[in-house]
């Protein structure tokens, strides 16, 4: 038996190969769950707001017509005091509110779609790395002199390094929001 | 007449909100998907304000500001920034490019309203 056949090297070298290729593929796994979920989304704010605006615009003629309506009509004078009446117009203030919060609530979608996003470019560059790393570690495997190992582990630091960095453009804490109230405003 | 609003947000839903907000207030609204495409319909219309996001593909909310500033027909055009980071930092990096204010994101209707009209009657 030669003593490169004693040395853990080459076999550490194939165990980091298969750790990266198996971490890899489950990274790819996740990004695909993601996209789907984020097409899901999409696909399900667009309709939900469709419908929404579409909704509201129906009520808002509907209302439109019952003051054309209640002042077309002669109507009693208890009538038109009545509380049915004062409740139907007091009606479009609760609608005026309540599509003013939903619209605050639809912007979760925003929010959380920039996370998703974030989230698919970290996974991908953690899937390059993983990847990279493989490579490398399939030049261990094959590395018999000490030069070449340290040139192979240099060239791993470095990778990592790169991967390190934050992917371009991409603040850290540009979604911190915790619930959907509406956010400050500052006029300069 | 109806003034106009240029909405540049990469978010469709958001842009749908804003729309839809805006519109009911009486506005003109016009979508732009990032800063390069708000860029482009900014030359290619007028507008009375701009309300843009930060975080954009192609080109960011604080580019699209400083290249509108560079033109001569949006020296003084109102712009907002409407957008996810609330950092000092960032509001500063805005102020100094040239935005009259910043809006956190989610916004409220109401509110939205409210500042529009107010920095645009």
């Amino acid at each position: 038996m030669t003593r490169q056949n004693d040395s853990p090297v080459p076999e550490l070298g194939r165990l980091l190969s298969a750790l990266c290729e198996n971490g890899s593929q489950h990274l790819s796994r996740v990004e695909s769950d993601l996209m789907q979920t984020m097409f899901l989304l999409n696909e399900a704010i667009e309709k939900i707001g469709q419908h929404f605006t579409a909704i509201h615009q129906a009520v808002s003629e509907q209302q439109a017509e019952f003051e054309l309506l209640l002042a077309q009509m002669v109507l009693p004078a208890q009538l038109k005091d009545s509380e049915q009446i004062s409740a139907l117009r007091d009606l479009r203030e609760v609608i005026g509110d309540e599509v003013n919060s939903a619209v605050v609530g639809l912007q979760f979608h925003d929010l959380t779609s920039q996370l998703i996003s974030r989230t698919i470019n970290r996974s991908n560059g953690l899937r390059d790395l993983l990847l990279t790393f493989k490579a490398h570690g399939d030049g261990i495997s094959a590395a018999h002199e000490a030069e070449e190992m340290v040139r192979l582990l240099g060239e791993m630091g470095e990778s990592l390094k790169h991967c390190s960095a934050d992917p371009a453009g991409e603040s850290c804490h540009s979604v911190q929001q915790r619930h959907l109230g509406c956010g400050e405003i500052e006029l300069f | 007449m109806a003034k106009t609003i240029l909405a540049v947000d990469d978010s469709g839903s958001l842009r749908q909100m804003v729309a839809f907000s805006l519109q009911a207030a009486g506005y003109n609204v016009v979508q732009a998907v990032d800063g390069q495409d708000g860029l482009n319909k900014a030359k290619e219309k007028t507008v009375d304000l701009v309300l843009t996001d930060q975080n954009m593909p192609i080109m960011d909310g604080l580019t699209l500001i400083k290249s509108l500033r560079g033109l001569g027909s949006y020296q003084k055009v109102p712009i907002l920034m409407l957008t996810t980071e609330s950092s000092d930092e960032m509001k500063a990096r805005g102020k100094a490019a040239g935005a009259n204010g910043w809006l956190v994101k989610p916004f409220d209707p109401k509110r939205l309203i409210e500042v529009v009209q107010k920095v645009i009657g």
